[in-house]
């Protein structure tokens, strides 16, 4: 293993590529997937990534192949089934990798290093190596050979959404990257420009970064508002809701549901307009609890993004690979062993008005989640796009797979890296939120505030609506989301 | 009071002469009711109308409750009349030239209600020609003629066979204040190539599609009203189709190749054979049907034709010039080809309007994220029009019923004018005026030119006029 590739700059280099991120433009792709015209692209894996991004690719006219490690070839797994009913050439790294000009590393981070280091010598000179997740380099300083460009094409979505949108005639928005120390040609940005066209991601909006803010980025959000908050949300309040005496179905289907629903909203008007679902009095509501949490997390969203920095959170995670994943496993046991898990959603009907007015503890903490992130991820040096794709962009996303299968899908969806980090975010935030949630009650998630009279205070609703509108993610969100509508991305 | 009247036809198949059948006709004209028979032109309209006046022979199925007196305004009932009058000539053995019956004996052979027919004589203005000949008046006169006659004859069921055809004005207007007074009492049965002229007593449309009743509709039923319209509106609109887009048409193909040329195609997977050993040639113009059960590999076999199949890329598929395979883009397959089916519908939940729904057929895509140029509004703008939809272009697509979804869905297939259409399934789901509606559409596109349609459907029997081609599955 190398020594972290972040901490081996200065910090002026650091804080440079911290801050390496530019909105592309759509006239900056007439050139489509020219530059990999003709060339032979290998995806080695095919599981989430692999098979959807490989699917795009040869849609758009690209030569793709599979190379699979050979159990996986001779057990006839998945990754196997999928290349093959898909049908693709299937062959072994010796088979393939010799013949490629470009590799497109899509296995687990976890494998990277392995992997790596094993095709690394057969590939050939002058070709180019692809990762949709700069965690090997940054994290880990994988050497790659000098002669070898290496890029990043880093889709920010699930394997499936980046198959369904392109399906669609759409994409999904895509970080780009070039490794600066691996670029001997300098034809890392033309290649990478043309696998995103290649995946359908120029058409959704490109932002162009650097390995180590895409990493630094992904890390954060994932591990708190996206995956952390979101689990820990879902057990908090459905434990709530139970002590409360509402009707388990009824309190699971609330919390599956429920995060699609009110994060939907995020998608097409930000916080506001989800904090504008609400009544105005339940919005007071909301912004009060948010801000309480606020206050009792920000020191944990401040560690987790530090420790990301430093290269803590990395470390503590490699050493728990050399265990055997010994806190992963237990952890994800340990989940599924949560009363929210277990617990059927009931046969009730929940409008979708209703979600937002029972649910207004989780309409607080998404705000919350998705606004401490995105300051912290600020004040760390990541520029504000890519800040606001690693957060609220992406927590509907997320939600949606907690609408699907719970807290399971949620986690066998989203990375190893994303899953671990999720739980080390919840076992330090259900209990910092223990004596926040005590005197709660039924009336800010289960039953809505159930009120005749929804009067407010003029003053104080319009301190609290200028409070949610002129956050900084607002600005940012509507702009980038403004880039989306010109492109009539209609939701 | 209107005559307390009840018909009651039960499953009833009637020919005529052996020119023309109408089958399996289940209908029920209840007291109060007064409907208007419409339909196509050659649907069976008169004939429907002739029935209830005892003409046809019954082959099947029965009628029951039709009164006695019965008077039937018709071209083909005036036709008869005039041909009997010719025949009295030809039998005549003196030498004497007949001058024929005069109108007044005519009119006079049915008449109940003297007062009534002199005052409907001098409100047709017949009184100068009451000692003509009958058969020498002209059409329009002896329509005039015989609709007195049925009139004064005071029937217990009137029926109307486009009664105000070849009518002035003033006629007109003059014959629906009377029938106001005439359906107080006797109930009415008018039969009108256009439904908006229907008088307002008109309680029951009854839909006359290929021989038989397709649809009863109740007057005051305003939703089942607005589907009724719509369907008129693309049977018998006059709009012609939308030209595709003049400046950015899709690129030329060559004319002998096939459009689809697919030899010995195999699907499978690691567990299970979809098919195997499957030949398909689809030329330019021929429109196929293509059937088989549910699970058979329909679907699949057309996705490999559109490339939404994977393993398109290890068959032996031709498509539009391209052999598959060799480095093209789906999206350059896609643009030579239509695509409509309830998967498709199903995906397509997006909230946009329904001109930006058609105007994403451009694009082959689902939404729109592409910044339509005005010929391409102009041109959904018009497709609007024949659907009948062109007030609603700025409503939402979500909102749509199932019925509206699927025409416009066909609309967006069709915006680019693409050498394939493909309807998969397009009836599934839909109910039965729904389902006339899309199937009147499909009639007016593959009569219309340059695309060739596949249409796939499980019933063998469900045809549509002018497919003549099938390919059967499992
Ligand atoms: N999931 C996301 O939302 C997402 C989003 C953006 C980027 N990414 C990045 O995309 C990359 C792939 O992630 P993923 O979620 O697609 O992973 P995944 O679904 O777990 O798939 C990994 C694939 O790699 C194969 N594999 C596992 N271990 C291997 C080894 N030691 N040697 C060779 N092949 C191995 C697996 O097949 P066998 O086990 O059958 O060999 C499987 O096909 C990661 O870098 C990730 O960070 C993921």
């Amino acid at each position: 293993m190398g020594t972290n590739y972040f901490n081996s700059l200065s910090l002026r280099e650091q804080l440079e590529q911290l801050g390496e991120c530019r909105f592309m433009h759509l006239d900056e792709f007439t050139d489509g997937v020219d530059a990999l015209k003709g060339k032979k692209m290998v995806v080695i894996g095919c599981g989430a990534q692999g098979l959807n991004q490989g699917l795009n690719l040869r849609d758009s006219g690209l030569d793709v192949s599979y190379a699979l490690r050979e159990a996986a070839i001779l057990e006839k797994r998945q990754s196997w089934k999928n290349a093959t009913d898909n049908g693709f050439t299937v062959g072994t790294y010796e088979e393939l990798i010799p013949t490629a000009d470009i590799v497109l590393n899509l296995t687990p981070d976890k494998q990277h290093t392995a992997v790596v280091t094993a095709v690394m010598p057969m590939m050939k000179k002058g070709s180019c190596l692809s990762y949709s997740h700069g965690f090997n380099i940054v994290e880990e300083g994988m050497q790659v050979r000098d002669d070898i460009t290496v890029i990043m094409v880093a889709p920010k979505c699930p394997g499936s959404e980046v198959r369904a949108e392109y399906v669609r005639g759409f994409g999904v928005p895509t970080l780009i990257a070039v490794h600066e120390s691996n670029d001997p040609n300098g034809i890392g940005l033309t290649l990478a420009k043309a696998y995103a066209v290649g995946t359908g991601g120029h058409k959704a909006g490109v932002l162009m970064s650097s390995f180590v803010a895409e990493v630094k980025s992904d890390l954060m959000g994932e591990q708190t508002i996206l995956c952390g908050m979101l689990q820990t949300g879902s057990l908090l309040c459905f434990d709530k809701m139970i002590e409360e005496g509402i009707d388990a179905g009824y309190a699971a289907k609330l919390i599956q549901y429920g995060w699609e629903t009110v994060t939907e909203a995020l998608k097409y008007g930000g916080v506001t307009n989800m904090m504008d679902r609400l009544s105005n009095p339940a919005k007071i509501r909301a912004f009060e609890l948010a801000e309480s949490m606020k206050d009792i997390l920000r020191p944990l969203y401040h560690k987790h993004q530090d420790d990301i920095m430093t290269g803590h959170f990395s470390a503590t995670m490699m050493a728990d690979w050399a265990n055997d994943d010994k806190e992963l496993l237990g952890w994800r046991a340990e989940t599924a062993e949560t009363a929210f898990e277990k617990t059927a959603p009931g046969d009730v009907e929940i409008s979708e008005q209703e979600y937002f007015d029972h649910g207004i503890l989780m309409v607080a903490m998404v705000k919350a989640g998705v606004e401490l992130a995105f300051e912290t991820m600020t004040d760390a040096g990541i520029i504000a796009d890519s800040a606001y794709y690693e957060s609220l962009h992406e927590t509907p996303l997320i939600a949606n797979t907690i609408a699907r299968k719970k807290l399971h899908e949620m986690n066998a969806t989203i990375s190893d890296t994303a899953e671990y980090g999720c739980y080390l975010y919840n076992h330090a935030c259900v209990p910092l939120l223990a004596d926040f949630m005590k005197p709660l009650k039924s009336d800010v998630i289960g039953k809505g505030l159930q009120l005749d009279d929804l009067g407010v205070d003029n003053a104080r609703l319009i301190e609290v609506n200028a409070a949610i509108r002129y956050h900084p993610v607002e600005a940012i969100g509507s702009e980038l989301r403004g880039y989306m509508a010109d492109m009539k991305r209609i939701v | 009071m209107v005559a307390p009247v009840k018909i009651e036809v039960d499953q009833l198949s009637v020919d005529f002469d052996g020119r023309f059948q109408l089958h399996n006709i289940s209908w029920r004209l209840g007291p109060d009711e007064h409907w208007l028979v419409a339909g196509p032109n050659g649907a069976g309209k008169s004939a429907l109308a002739a029935v209830l006046s005892g003409v046809g022979e019954i082959t099947r199925g029965s009628i029951t409750g039709v009164p006695a007196r019965v008077a039937l305004v018709s071209y083909e009932a005036q036709a008869l009349l005039i041909d009997a009058e010719l025949k009295k000539d030809d039998a005549d053995i003196l030498d004497v030239i007949s001058e024929g019956t005069p109108v007044a004996e005519i009119i006079d052979q049915g008449t109940v209600d003297k007062a009534l027919a002199a005052e409907l004589i001098e409100q047709f203005g017949l009184t100068p020609l009451l000692t003509r000949a009958f058969r020498k008046l002209s059409t329009g006169e002896t329509r005039k003629v015989m609709l007195v006659r049925a009139l004064a004859s005071k029937p217990d069921l009137l029926l109307l066979d486009e009664p105000f055809d070849g009518l002035d004005t003033h006629t007109h207007a003059m014959l629906l204040q009377h029938l106001h007074e005439v359906v107080r009492t006797t109930p009415t049965v008018i039969v009108l190539n256009r439904i908006d002229e229907r008088p307002d007593f008109v309680t029951h449309i009854a839909w006359v599609e290929a021989g038989t009743v397709a649809q009863c509709v109740a007057c005051h039923d305003t939703s089942a009203m607005a589907l009724l319209d719509q369907l008129l509106h693309l049977k018998l609109g006059k709009i012609a189709l939308p030209d595709p887009d003049p400046i950015d048409r899709l690129p030329a193909l060559h004319a002998t190749e096939p459009l689809v040329q697919i030899t010995n195609a195999s699907v499978k997977y690691a567990d299970n054979v979809v098919f195997d050993g499957l030949s398909w040639t689809i030329n330019a113009g021929e429109h196929w049907q293509l059937t088989g059960p549910n699970g058979s590999g329909k679907t699949c076999l057309l996705s490999l034709i559109t490339g939404d199949h994977p393993q398109c890329y290890v068959n032996d598929i031709q498509v539009f010039g391209f052999q598959r395979g060799n480095g093209e883009s789906i999206w350059e397959i896609k643009q030579f080809i239509g695509y409509v089916s309830t998967q498709l519908q199903w995906e397509y939940r997006v909230g946009t309007s329904l001109r930006n729904v058609i105007v994403s057929g451009f694009y082959d895509s689902i939404g729109l994220y592409t910044k339509p140029n005005d010929t391409q509004l102009a041109i959904a703008n018009e497709w609007l029009a024949v659907l009948g939809m062109q007030h609603r272009a700025d409503e939402s697509f979500t909102q749509l019923s199932h019925g509206d979804k699927r025409l416009l869905l066909i609309a967006r297939a069709m915006v680019k004018h693409p050498p394939l259409l493909i309807l998969d399934e397009p009836c599934l789901g839909l109910d039965d005026m729904n389902r006339r509606l899309v199937l009147a559409l499909i009639e007016r596109i593959s009569a219309s030119g340059n695309t060739t349609v596949l249409y796939v459907n499980h019933h063998t029997e469900d045809k549509v006029i002018g497919i003549e081609r099938q390919l059967a599955l499992g």
